[in-house]
């Protein structure tokens, strides 16, 4: 096929000079590459309104002076507020001292009814579709603690069914928590009251903690959480049940925002039968104190794992 | 008029133009077709209907008599010598089966207390001298409010454990010095007359990410936490 060489160099600033077949393919790949550009970058149009220079520039909760954690508390206020139409109250609570949190769950008393999930969803902020949830009520045939034949998915007109127990569980706490050993980033840790926290702005979403977790406790925001305004609980930790964004893991914190404020976690009072105990077992007369030492206090699940849970699971004499 | 082809390098250049300009187009389509995504649309999720506040509540079921002073409320349930007559106790009427017969003005109670409805007396509780009041099983008067210690004179191990906060449930501060807590009463949770507690409509149970309702059969494995 002959060149049309010759007739843009005998015509300068001909159509034929300025459409010569090089500057052509340069323009229209120069043009695809942008589109392609574009189209890769477009999933960041989904993280909306959350992200901001603010946040990008955070630096690590434990370099954060008194006045950077002011200061991220002011945006993170108002992201909420204009997200949400609701001003919460973001607050950044410490352990206490001389605290040690333990909880302690009534195998004999618990009944299944699945409100703890639901009252922990509505305290912790979770999304409601897709639905997280940090509890899991687990449905055992009486004589087994075998959890390969348990079942979550039940579903009776009544609670309790003949012949089962209900074992509820959620983030235990551990003492050695393999989930914090995985964090690249370190974005999640055991504080001195026993709570292991995840600073939901650090995290990346690798998820390597909730593949280390051996409860299944941790639950990765595939998408932009659903929280209906009605429903936000105003009433927010930093460490807490501030709002997450799309891709990063959450998990039980035994209600920081409550139980360093001194009250007790949200499941725990929306127990119809009691089953649920929670409180510091470093004061003797504390429940958990008196259940540890006067119950049988039967597992730490998964006891051979090696984590040794701050959560106990025990039956009545 | 004749047909005048044109020279063979004008002829050249147009095709060339002619494929540059359909290739153009096909980048152009395929830079849109990038943006808009139309192979990759996110499935639309199944909604799922927000949990009945009823499974929120924590109020407890059942309202002791000191709930319903406190709240100001009716109380004339508990006036016994509208209807009964002081010094002139209520006889107790029993069926062959010697099950005592609960009279028509008390319909509302069903008697089931203890493991084959042994406990069926009322004056094992009510005072038969003085229904204002109920008698433990050592004599001693206790006023209607004070309805639990009345139950901890039978139910030791229970009563020890509800003292210490163990049986039944809390409510407000586990750190006493921060604020208040709430101990719930014994017949907040058991009905007295039939204390063993009904069963209940659990809450929903979690929903599945599949998309099919059929996919959500349970794997033998799907449970292990």
């Amino acid at each position: 096929m002959p060149l049309p060489e010759d007739s843009s160099a005998a015509e300068p600033g001909s159509l034929e000079r300025l459409m010569s077949r090089r500057n052509f393919l340069r323009s229209s790949a120069a043009f695809a590459g942008l589109g392609a550009l574009a189209a890769s970058l477009s999933p960041l149009r989904e993280l909306g309104e959350f992200s901001s220079v603010d946040e990008f520039m955070q630096k690590y909760y434990k370099e954060m002076t008194p006045e950077d954690m002011a200061r991220v508390i002011k945006r993170i206020e108002g992201d909420v507020q204009r997200q949400y139409g609701i001003r919460p109250h973001v607050r950044d609570l410490k352990p206490m001292d001389g605290v040690e949190f333990v909880y302690c769950l009534n195998l004999t008393r618990c009944i299944g009814c699945r409100k703890c999930v639901h009252a922990c969803v509505a305290e912790n902020n979770q999304s409601r579709n897709p639905e997280i949830q940090y509890i899991r009520v687990l449905r055992l045939p009486h004589g087994s603690m075998d959890l390969e034949k348990a079942e979550h998915n039940y579903n009776p007109a009544a609670v309790p069914e003949k012949g089962y127990f209900y074992m509820p569980v959620q983030c235990q706490q551990c003492h050695n928590p393999p989930c914090v050993k995985v964090c690249p980033v370190h974005a999640t840790w055991q504080e001195k009251d026993g709570i292991t926290v995840i600073d939901y702005d650090w995290c990346i979403g690798c998820r390597y903690c909730e593949a280390a977790c051996p409860y299944w406790a941790r639950r990765f925001n595939f998408t932009k959480p659903e929280i209906p305004k009605e429903r936000l609980n105003p009433n927010m930790a930093y460490l807490g049940n501030r709002p997450r964004k799309q891709g990063v893991m959450e998990k039980c914190h035994f209600c920081i925002q409550r139980t360093r404020a001194g009250r007790y976690p949200a499941c725990l009072e929306v127990c119809p039968v009691g089953a649920r105990k929670f409180g510091n077992i470093l004061d003797p007369d504390s429940e958990v104190s008196y259940i540890l030492r006067e119950k049988r206090v039967f597992i730490q699940l998964k006891e051979e794992m090696g984590t040794n849970p701050r959560f106990f699971y025990y039956f009545e004499k | 008029m004749s047909f005048v082809p044109p020279p063979p390098q004008e002829q050249a250049a147009r095709k060339a133009i002619w494929v540059l300009l359909g290739l153009t187009g096909a980048f152009l389509i395929l830079a849109a077709a990038m943006l808009a995504k139309p192979w990759a649309q996110p499935v639309a999720r199944r909604p799922i209907p927000l949990v009945d506040p009823a499974f929120l509540e924590q109020t407890p079921w059942r309202k002791s008599y000191a709930d319903l002073v406190r709240g100001k409320e009716d109380l004339s349930d508990f006036e016994c010598y509208v209807c009964h007559e002081k010094k002139n106790p209520p006889p107790l009427r029993f069926d062959a089966q010697q099950t005592l017969i609960v009279p028509d003005e008390h319909s509302d109670i069903k008697m089931g207390h203890g493991s084959h409805n042994r406990n069926n007396l009322c004056f094992n509780c009510h005072n038969e001298t003085n229904l204002l009041t109920f008698s433990t099983r050592d004599g001693n008067e206790l006023k209607f409010s004070d309805s639990s210690r009345l139950c901890g004179s039978c139910h030791g191990p229970n009563y020890r454990d509800w003292e210490a906060g163990v049986h039944g449930r809390m409510n407000g501060y586990w750190n006493h010095q921060l604020g208040e807590f709430r101990r719930l009463d014994c017949v907040n949770c058991h009905n007295p007359h039939a204390p063993r507690i009904p069963t209940r409509q659990p809450a929903p149970p979690p929903h599945s990410l599949r998309e099919s309702p059929e996919e959500e059969t349970p794997a033998p494995h799907a449970a292990t936490p």
